[in-house]
């Protein structure tokens, strides 16, 4: 396996959060109350907190899903933009991992997996065997062409790691990657995210309120009422 | 080899996923297109029919009061008319849309014996008529329609005529029509003296002046001697008589309210099937997709719902066309023939329909936010 290709020269943090300020409701609630943080390339992080802390409003700012009502979010030292920048960042840099799964039923998990190269106007026979060949990497090879209700909640998740990897982002980000699953499908998922993180040198970002899974990280970001704690 | 995903297969799988719900609003736009093909496409061979029957007789100019579907002129200003010095031959003529039976209503034509339209009919049988007696000729369509033959007495509008002769004519204007004396006409149809137009025949165009010149000059001359009368070139007769005009009025207004409809399905099944895929699109943008790729999308199955509604629409408006075509009651004045032109516009608009019915959708779809569309339930 190969190392993110994307990497670049640059030495700073990967990502870096400034003064991150999300507000809602017209400012009457503050999910973000001026977070600065920075992940560097590479690095696995957990970001915890209880709750309703803004753990997760901060994955999907560092993740260009949402956009700051003050402060920025920065990608290897340059401002994330907005509209088809972030698009561009979603889809080239970032592979999301969501606690629901968050597969098209429509679609068997081969073609899943195409959906998000679909974003990047790939040829049609390089979609299919990267797909093929990252459902197999992830234990998937007899299960490709089955639906997701077809599929067990483990294999499900493994189908929305390998969609995450399909466009070789350098950065994973997971949001509660093993709230919907039992203890042996949590660590059998936490283990394949660590493998990719190390083997591949990705950047790596989870957020979790389980202490256990926070505990292999090797850094947290604790976050209570939208600051970073300590 | 797994399988490929491609862009349109992706927007099939999501048409088809509510199949009821996508061949239901096929079978809108189906009907829509379906009913312009035919509706239109009848009212256009209607008016080619009419052209045709003009130029297969010769006729270069009708003369009319201003509404030729009520139109009564007095039959003593053929004189006046023949006195035209670019006229040739002048003919007064009635003609009216009769009930011949409950199920079979025909172009009736009142002619002169020596009107020189009659000499552009083929007889197949019998004879032609005389003035001044209750003899009919049919046009070869209707009489197997009614199963008549010279010699047979066909009853019209309380009178006993009989079947004289049998004709081809070339248009279905023509073989489903009854041609009878005009003084009988008038005397039916309590038109004593009147006619409803003269069809004239010009003599030939002098050397150096173009025909369409030639034609727009003797209108003028014929409108100086008759004043209060219209002289129409043939073809515009053909386009703007009132059948013609009201044919393609009814065509265009039905087929609008059927196109209407089928647009309302689109547009409602893309509003349906974009509201119920709130999440996924917010998965699609999270994945990188950008608004434009959701744009087009959306746009791509509301297209294709279009184009394969168009296309079945074409199939059945053309099939249609070829039942009122073969109906006694229609057969007379349409023709199965629908011009490729005609259907290419049909398709067009088809398609066109589709690309407006999915933009509200579409553009709704492309500026979900996408954490607001992957939390929505």
């Amino acid at each position: 396996m190969s190392s993110p290709a994307k990497d670049s020269a640059f030495k700073g943090p990967i990502l870096e959060a400034r003064n991150l300020i999300k507000t809602y409701d017209d400012g009457r609630v503050q999910a973000l109350r001026g977070v600065d943080a920075e992940i560097q390339a590479g690095e696995y992080v957990a970001i915890t907190g209880p709750s309703g802390s803004g753990k997760s409003t901060l994955l999907h700012m560092l993740g260009g899903l949402d956009t700051p009502s003050e402060g920025k979010v920065l990608f290897r030292g340059a401002p994330l933009g907005s509209g088809a920048d972030l698009d561009r960042f979603r889809s080239q840099q970032v592979g999301f991992i969501f606690q629901a799964f968050h597969l098209l039923p429509t679609l068997r998990a081969v073609e899943n997996v195409q959906v998000a190269m679909l974003a990047l106007r790939q040829s049609g026979n390089h979609r299919a065997e990267r797909a093929a060949a990252l459902l197999e990497e992830m234990g998937l090879k007899e299960r490709m062409n089955h639906y997701p209700s077809q599929l067990s909640a483990g294999e499900r998740q493994r189908v929305a790691i390998a969609r995450a990897l399909a466009n070789d982002p350098a950065i994973l980000l997971a949001d509660e990657p093993t709230g919907n699953l039992d203890s042996v499908n949590s660590a059998h998922i936490m283990q394949i995210l660590r493998g990719i993180q190390q083997q591949r040198g990705m950047t790596l970002a989870i957020v979790t309120h389980e202490l256990d899974i926070a505990a292999s990280a090797p850094r947290h970001i604790r976050i209570r009422d939208g600051r970073i704690e300590g | 080899m797994a399988a490929q995903l491609s862009f349109a297969g992706f927007a099939w799988k999501n048409l088809w996923r509510r199949r009821l719900r996508t061949l239901l609003t096929l079978g809108g736009i189906t009907m829509g297109i379906g009913a312009f093909v035919a509706l239109v496409g009848f009212s256009r061979a209607f008016e080619q029919e009419w052209l045709r029957l003009y130029t297969n007789a010769g006729t270069d100019i009708a003369v009319v009061e201003t509404n030729f579907l009520n139109t009564s002129l007095n039959q003593s200003l053929e004189a006046r008319i023949r006195a035209v010095p670019e006229v040739e031959r002048c003919m007064p003529m009635i003609f009216n849309l009769v009930d011949l039976t409950p199920d079979v209503n025909a172009l009736v034509y009142g002619w002169q014996a020596n009107s020189y339209e009659l000499d552009s009919l083929t007889y197949l049988a019998g004879r032609r008529f005389q003035d001044g007696k209750p003899e009919v000729i049919l046009g070869n369509l209707l009489a197997d329609d009614l199963k008549k033959t010279p010699g047979d007495t066909l009853p019209i509008q309380g009178t006993a005529f009989t079947v004289v002769g049998i004709f081809h004519g070339g248009t279905a204007l023509e073989d489903g029509a009854v041609v009878m004396p005009l003084d009988e006409m008038q005397a039916i149809s309590s038109m004593e003296g009147k006619v409803t137009a003269f069809h004239v025949k010009l003599r030939p165009a002098p050397s150096g002046e173009s025909y369409d010149a030639y034609v727009k000059r003797a209108e003028k001359a014929i409108e100086a001697a008759v004043p209060g009368v219209h002289a129409d070139p043939a073809a515009d007769r053909a386009a703007n008589n009132g059948l013609v005009t009201l044919a393609h009025s009814v065509a265009w207004g039905t087929s609008a309210i059927a196109l209407l409809i089928g647009i309302l399905g689109i547009a409602n099944t893309m509003a349906m099937s974009v509201f119920e895929r709130t999440r996924e699109i917010g998965i699609l943008r999270a994945l990188g997709w950008k608004g434009g790729q959701v744009i087009l999308l959306i746009l791509t199955e509301a297209t294709a719902l279009g184009l394969v509604g168009g296309l079945l629409g074409i199939a059945a408006g053309w099939g249609g066309l070829r039942l009122l075509a073969a109906l006694p009651q229609t057969a007379s004045v349409a023709s199965a023939s629908v011009s490729p032109l005609h259907l290419v516009e049909s398709l067009l608009i088809a398609i066109a329909s589709g690309v407006f019915a999915g933009a509200y959708p579409a553009w709704r779809g492309a500026h979900l936010s996408p954490v607001e569309a992957l939390r929505y339930e």
